[in-house]
């Protein structure tokens, strides 16, 4: 059997694809393409500009980087705090159990059950719809930690019983030390995947937000990219650049995203299985 | 007594997680700038109408009272738990004052109930069903494609192909009606003829997007499942393959979905607030979200806490059951 | 796994291809459909005898409640349009009020203006057969003083004295202080009477009048309620029989189509593309973008004018940039012309409404009726007028800039080639666009540039703008929003936009917990200002964080409290009255008091293929104003196609 799956290295390719794109290309930017009537309006794509102009006066290719380059921020750093919390949470509860545990726990099902969207539109409105990114990212990490920290609690359980942290426990190491050169290196694997998959969510969470006008829409995400162009009714006049760019990163970034993070399980399941 | 125990410990935290779920929703609304008042006087206003000073400063005190908004943050909450608690009556809306929020969940909760109930038992059960199947082939070309077809539909932003379907079957091709209009009396079978007809892009709107999930979860347990030692001598022991898939293989890889099965029956009861615009379908979600457009604490409050009572009553049930489904498992 | 690549890469080309082909598949058959003889409505009613609105309220979560004293009614969906009536209604094209459920205009019993006789209509009966007298007005205006619960209880005991039926059609009203202007009060000026709808006593008299849901109503104008969605989408109206016995019916003599339709289809997409298919015949309000639409692919539908800028610009409120002028630096005059100064006007009118918009200087819109009494006999004063240090910002030269440059986009086709025509349409002129000015303006008061030309505030801290706009709903005023920040941030301000739903948009508004917003504090309809811009006065200023009962932006003027108190005094038809408010005008616009921008411009988009004689700007016998209380008088003149 091949070490590397060949579906990792695809969802590799695409995600670095995006990355170029939204890391690198937006320092070319001749100038901010958020600015309205920088250029002629509706012009089709010509060397000047890649993918044409839109009604308001941008350049399509440039906002579409820059926009990429936010909805990756959004996605990475959510999915970075989200997945860290949960897991560090997670671990304390399943580790230390006891009181600790239960309060943690019901921290975790209250959060799961009231439901995100109404309370993400509040908070949206709460801070007068100028939100920026971080407070929007920030929200979306309150939501998304417990899913994480609830498996992350279960696999803790099933390693505390384990011969070696008994041993680790015996020989009187501080808990701090056991849960992170003992237990954490068991759940990386698993850690990642969920890193990716947060990605998706927190992208998808924010465009959402952003089609319904209360995402920071002054901002370029894939998400106010879309609310723009529906705004302007971009689909009835054929606007395709400006419609569909953004429609077509998503799906292609998440199916990359996707790709990454089931072929990072198998080869992580593979690797496992041979040690 | 181990289990009674374990019973009154889950049940204390189920009332726990409601009570605090309710707060949080009662009081988050009331820390947003906006009320109901502003909102619906800022309606009058926005509709061109002239009014002035003295009857803006009148109407907005007549409504304070109206509406039960005077008093601290503190008075208002323990009058709102002692009126849940007696009367479990969340009070009337503001923004459609004096209708009661009763009425507005009673009206809109069928609707939701009924779309994705339906729409969840279609895709869990097909999508649970094509899964094994494509587990349980995994060498197949047909299992590779299926798996391929889901990994491609599953990450499409919903709003997305729900878009493309409108445009595609009700403009493109307008095989479905395009604007949300049932007709016919309640109940008649005219009616729900209407209401399928209606209903049918919304519903495969969320059961395309759904599908793709339960495939590709149920084909990685059914692959796992079917590599277990208990599989292997059932096979062994000379079972005939459809026999030791469905026994066997099944029964034990559809656990963890109905897990999730239960959690998403639990979110059924929020809408969806995305279908219900794209649609025009009446429902929850769409009333939620009007609710909170208008700052109308009441039906806020009303509609989602109903959503948490039903999401943390799935979790108890769950909990309380899953012993009996599955074996392996006691209550500790 | 190379197989799984291909085959991606299959499905996804598919999908751009099927996405694409939407937009080529219905434009080839769409607009030529030639109405279908005998077609009928979802409703199960003759589609030519049918006509179908735009609902405005979207989908209504209480279909079957009627009561228009209750807080959460919907007024919309044809009740107010065609069901109830006013006293006195308005002519939307002079702006002038006249009787029609009464008889005559308010008669004043004495010259303090205090007690006022009504004389109604003889022969108006409402659809349950039974007659409409005095009896009905006089138990209506009681309602609101003797119930506490009624929003309306708090005006009437402050407002009314004493009222009674004098015989069957006769009515005193004693009010409690001078109401020069009577009839705008109980009847209808902008949108409806706000306080006052006659209903039937013989009904009312049962019920509890603060939970009484009226359904189904009982109704008083020529339509009578037929039917409606369960789910809040569409309330069908009928002809009543007996139609002459309203009073559309004693005065324009006819009634209009069979059945009256409102209809909810959904979002903006669904709108237009129902439009296009002919299932709807009046829209109510859509962007620029979706009129594009709807003149590329629709030729059975025509806009207010038929040919660009399509727009009706005659809406009775303006937009523009309002402060709370309480909080610093908005409290300081040279703060707000700068701002003024710093805004690139034509810039800002083509991305908002890709130029589709009429300016104005002042604070009062710029509606036909208004412009010609104030803003055209105002240009004068308004080039002579300088600010403080000498400065004059005015420029006449708006509407004929504007023209150039749609003549250079090639869309100018259609317009008047005479600056006085031109004028009519896009505005008298606004303020410069000189940002060095500006610069001057912002100097004086202590602001400073940093090393990349942002402005800091005089405390040396960066100077960060946030500008309150409403989110889904008010799409002008919305995107007025997005367009001045990113005028103002080339200026090199920090400006933002808040997005905001509608409960905190007019929670800020009232509290002032805010800097700038993309408000309408100006609205008229004609000569008569005062009942519209009194609210300004500095009396109603409350501190910032109380709600306020009027001055919403907190600006404080002795020279305005001043005019606004000679004007109280004067009736509307004393030529004074015109005299004073240019005064008013010119004064606040010489402070300032918020930077009026541009009137609202609505596409209101009619389709012609089942009827005709829809008011436009070649047949201009009344405004296009769809969901207002007198479109059961403009209904009576819109006639079947043959």
């Amino acid at each position: 059997m091949r070490l590397v799956k060949p579906r990792l290295v695809v969802g590799l390719v695409i995600v670095g694809v995006f990355l170029v794109l939204g890391v690198i290309a937006p320092l070319f930017a001749p100038e901010d393409p958020t600015a309205w009537n920088t250029y002629f309006r509706n012009k089709p794509p010509s060397s000047l500009h890649l993918m044409g102009t839109n009604n308001l006066g941008q350049d399509i290719f440039w906002l579409l980087t820059w926009s990429i380059r936010n909805s990756l921020w959004i996605g990475l750093s959510v999915a970075a705090l989200a997945t860290a919390i949960g897991v560090l949470v997670g671990m304390l509860a399943g580790f230390v159990g006891g009181f600790l545990d239960r309060v943690l726990t019901l921290c975790m099902d209250v959060v799961i059950a009231v439901p995100s969207l109404p309370i993400l539109i509040l908070i949206s409105a709460l801070l007068g719809g100028n939100a920026s990114l971080v407070i929007i990212a920030m929200v979306l990490v309150i939501f998304n930690w417990p899913w994480p920290g609830r498996q992350a609690r279960a696999m803790a359980l099933s390693l505390r019983e384990r011969e070696f942290i008994n041993v680790a426990q015996a020989s009187g190491e501080s808990t701090a030390k056991i849960l992170i050169l003992e237990i954490l290196p068991f759940m990386l694997g698993w850690a990642l995947a969920n890193f990716v998959n947060t990605i998706l969510v927190a992208i998808a969470a924010e465009s959402g937000l952003a089609i319904i006008g209360l995402s920071s829409l002054k901002e370029a995400t894939l998400g106010t990219m879309i609310y723009w162009a529906m705004q302007h009714q971009a689909l009835l006049l054929e606007q395709w650049f400006w419609i569909l760019s953004p429609i077509l990163s998503i799906m292609l970034l998440f199916i990359g995203l996707f790709l990454v993070s089931t072929g990072w399980s198998d080869y992580f399941a593979t690797r496992r299985g041979r040690q | 007594m181990h289990v009674i125990r374990f019973l009154a410990t889950r049940i204390i935290v189920y009332l726990l997680v409601v009570w605090i779920g309710v707060t949080i929703v009662f009081f988050v609304p009331r820390f947003v700038p906006g009320n109901p008042v502003d909102a619906m006087l800022g309606k009058m206003m926005s509709q061109g109408t002239n009014m002035d000073p003295k009857l803006v400063a009148s109407m907005r005190q007549t409504l304070t009272e109206l509406f039960g908004l005077e008093g601290t943050l503190w008075e208002q909450y323990s009058a709102f738990l002692t009126r849940v608690l007696l009367t479990r009556d969340f009070g009337p809306s503001l923004s459609y004052y004096p209708t009661p929020v009763s009425m507005l969940i009673g009206r809109a909760l069928p609707w939701s109930l009924g779309l994705m109930l339906t729409a969840l038992a279609i895709s869990w059960t097909l999508g649970n069903f094509i899964g094994l199947l494509a587990g349980y082939h995994n060498k197949s070309i047909a299992s590779k494609a299926i798996e391929t077809t889901a990994m491609l539909v599953y990450p499409i932003p919903y709003y997305i192909l729900a878009l493309l379907l409108v445009i595609l079957f009700a403009y493109v091709w307008p095989v479905f009606p395009f604007v949300f209009q049932v007709s016919g009396a309640p109940g008649t079978w005219q009616w729900m003829v209407s209401v399928a007809y209606n209903s049918f892009l919304p519903l495969m709107s969320i059961v395309i997007v759904s599908l793709g999930w339960w495939i590709i979860s149920m084909k990685a347990l059914a692959i796992d499942t079917k590599e277990e030692d208990f599989v292997q001598f059932a096979r062994y022991r000379g079972a005939n393959d459809n026999k030791v898939m469905i026994r066997y293989v099944a029964r034990t890889a559809i656990l963890p979905q109905i897990t999730v099965l239960a959690l998403s029956i639990g979110g059924v009861f929020g809408g969806s607030l995305i279908t219900e615009i794209l649609f025009g379908y009446p429902g929850m979600g769409s009333l939620i979200y009007k609710a909170i457009l208008g700052s109308d604490y009441n039906l806020m409050v009303g509609a989602i806490s109903l959503s948490i009572v039903a999401v943390a009553t799935a979790t108890l049930v769950l909990d309380i059951l899953y012993p009996f489904i599955d074996p392996r498992i006691r209550y500790n | 796994m190379r197989k799984q690549l291909l085959v991606a890469l299959v499905f996804i080309f598919a999908m751009v291809l099927s996405a694409c082909a939407t937009a080529e598949a219905p434009a080839a058959d769409s607009g030529s459909a030639a109405p279908a003889a005998g077609a009928m409505t979802f409703v199960g009613t003759p589609r030519n005898e049918t006509l179908i609105l735009d609902n405005l309220g979207g989908t209504l979560e209480r279909p079957d409640f009627f009561n228009p004293y209750a807080p959460g009614v919907d007024m919309g969906r044809g009740y107010h349009e065609v069901c109830l009536d006013n006293l006195w209604e308005i002519d939307t094209t002079t702006g002038e009020q006249y009787p029609a459920l009464a008889a005559e205009m308010p008669k004043p019993l004495n010259d303090e203006y205090t007690s006022f006789e009504i004389k109604l209509r003889e022969g108006i009966y409402w659809d349950d057969g039974v007659e409409f007298t005095a009896d009905d007005v006089v138990y209506t205006l009681q309602l609101g003083l003797t119930n506490d619960k009624l929003p309306i209880h708090g005006w009437s005991v402050d407002y009314l004295k004493d009222v009674r039926a004098v015989d069957k059609y006769t009515v005193i009203v004693d009010t409690t202080r001078p109401q020069p202007r009577f009839s705008k009060d109980l009847g209808a000026t902008i949108w409806d009477a706000t306080r006052f709808w006659p209903v039937p006593k013989h009904v009312w008299e049962k019920e509890d009048p603060t939970t009484f849901a009226a359904f189904p109503p009982v109704c008083i104008a020529q339509y009578k309620y037929s039917k409606h969605d369960p789910n809040g989408n569409w309330t069908l109206w009928e002809l009543r029989d007996d139609w002459q016995r309203t009073s559309v019916g004693m005065i324009k003599g006819k009634p209009g189509p069979k059945y009256l339709l409102w209809n909810f289809v959904g979002t903006e997409e669904k709108r237009i593309l129902a439009m296009i298919n002919n299932d709807v015949d009046i829209l109510q309000d859509i962007t620029p973008e979706s009129m594009q639409v709807l003149t590329n692919r629709a030729p059975q539908v025509r806009a207010w004018h038929a040919g660009f800028p399509y727009a009706d610009f005659d809406d009775p409120c303006e937009r523009g940039i309002a402060f709370n002028n309480s909080q610093f630096p908005y409290d300081q005059w040279q703060t707000r012309w700068a701002l003024a100064l710093a805004t690139d006007i034509k810039n800002v009118s083509l991305g908002t409404f890709a130029g589709m918009l009429r300016v104005s200087p002042l604070g009062v819109p710029p509606v036909a009726a208004v412009q010609n009494t104030y803003h055209k006999p105002l240009v004068e004063r308004l080039l002579a007028m300088e600010l403080p240090d000498g400065y004059k910002p005015f420029d006449p030269n708006f509407a004929v800039d504007m023209a150039k440059i749609f003549n250079e986009q090639g869309v100018g086709g259609d317009l008047p080639t005479s600056e006085a025509e031109l004028i009519d349409l896009f505005g008298v002129g606004w303020w410069k666009y000189d940002v060095e000015q500006a610069a001057k303006l912002l100097e004086s008061i202590g602001f400073t540039r940093d090393a990349n030309g942002k402005w800091l505030l005089p405390d040396g801290t960066p100077w960060k703008i946030a500008i309150n706009a409403p989110v889904d709903f008010e799409v002008q005023s919305g995107r007025l929003a997005f367009a001045v920040a990113d005028s103002w941030s080339k200026f090199g301000i920090d400006a933002t936009v808040n997005t905001m739903t509608a409960g905190s948009f007019w929670n800020a508004s009232s509290t002032g917990e805010y800097q700038a917003g993309s408000y309408w504090p100006g609205c008229a309809i004609g000569p008569d200002i005062y009942p519209n811009v009194s609210f300004w006065h500095q009396k109603f200023i409350v501190d910032t964080g109380t709600p306020a009962p009027g001055n919403q932006h907190r600006h404080k003027s002795d020279k305005i409290a001043a005019i606004l108190d000679e004007l109280e005094k004067v009736t509307s038809d004393d030529p004074r009255n015109v005299e004073l408010s240019k005064d008013l005008l010119m004064q606040m616009a010489l402070e300032m008091h918020w930077i009026p921008m541009f009137g609202t411009s609505k596409f209101v988009p009619v389709n012609e293929t089942y009827f005709t004689n829809y008011p436009t700007a070649d047949n201009y016998y009344e405004g296009p104003w769809w969901w207002w209380s007198n479109f059961k008088f403009i209904v009576s003149q819109i006639e079947p196609k043959q």
